[in-house]
């Protein structure tokens, strides 16, 4: 059985099972795959390590088309499409590559069964955490306060017989997690 | 040639101006993020006392939205930019078009 974060001497602490770090581990993976920029074979090495890229027309930063990407990386000014391709072709680099670095090292976290932050270490993983979510919702469809009650209504793991029902319960455990951090962060702010 | 510096001049003026106009960064609501999570991000990055962040993060679940911060357009994209790290749906716009 899993148990939630608290705040320790150490820093917060949670313990995962096995199982529940494989599929933690899996899903930081699996967003990682969605953020992973595109990258041209003649790319500049020192333009793509900080994130800008001098040469890029606007037209290659298109808002995303996978609606759960989209949500990760939002268009800035939806009034204004040309300012919000300026926006994504000045920072959206630089934002994926935060988020990769964030997912990367709470997949690495994954493997130790006790899960241990430094205040310094909390926030992203706690962003990490968010982005699974937010993609899982996307997945679920998850568009309003009512589907949220419904989803979060799911809570029975032997009744689970679609993917649906299957990524229901996943979303819920996430939330489970991060909502005990989040408890766990704010009492020590 | 002496036309040159008047030029360049305007040029710059015109961009000190836009510059200089007021945004707002605004952030909507969504079903996912959790209030302590908005909460959090609101205190951390922003710097809010608790009760001004709770009071934000209630009027973004109950109104919809909230605007969050003002400032001129390098800051406000460069909060947005970190609220996108963060999670956090945010959009920015013209002080005046709010």
């Amino acid at each position: 059985m899993a148990r939630a974060f608290k705040s320790t001497l150490r820093g917060f602490s949670a313990s995962l099972e096995a199982a529940e770090r494989k599929l933690l581990r899996g899903l930081f993976q699996d967003v990682i795959t969605l953020l992973e920029p595109q990258r041209a074979a003649d790319e500049d090495p020192l333009w793509a390590m900080v994130g800008l890229d001098p040469h890029a027309h606007r037209a290659d930063f298109a808002p995303p088309s996978d609606p759960a990407t989209k949500r990760l990386l939002p268009d800035a000014d939806p009034e204004d499409a040309a300012a919000s391709l300026e926006f994504r072709r000045l920072s959206e680099r630089g934002i994926r590559e935060r988020k990769i670095g964030a997912l990367r090292e709470a997949a690495l976290l994954m493997e130790s069964g006790t899960i241990l932050l430094s205040d310094e270490t909390a926030p992203r993983f706690a962003a990490a955490v968010n982005d699974v979510r937010l993609v899982l919702a996307q997945r679920l469809g998850l568009a309003s306060e009512e589907d949220a009650e419904r989803i979060h209504a799911q809570d029975d793991w032997s009744k689970a017989e679609s993917v649906d029902e299957y990524l229901a319960l996943v979303y819920n455990f996430v939330t489970w997690l991060q909502e005990s951090l989040m408890q766990a962060m704010l009492k020590s702010l | 040639m002496t036309a040159m510096p008047d030029v360049l001049e305007h040029v710059e003026q015109a961009q000190a101006h836009e510059l200089d106009q007021p945004y707002i960064l605004i952030i909507w609501n969504d079903p996912v993020n959790l209030m302590s999570y908005v909460s959090y991000v609101f205190r951390s990055y922003f710097g809010y006392p608790e009760a001004k962040a709770e009071k934000l993060m209630m009027q973004v679940h109950r109104e919809g939205r909230s605007v969050v911060a003002t400032g001129n357009r390098e800051k406000i994209e460069a909060d947005v930019s970190a609220m996108h790290g963060f999670g956090l749906w945010a959009t920015l716009s013209k002080a005046d078009a709010a």
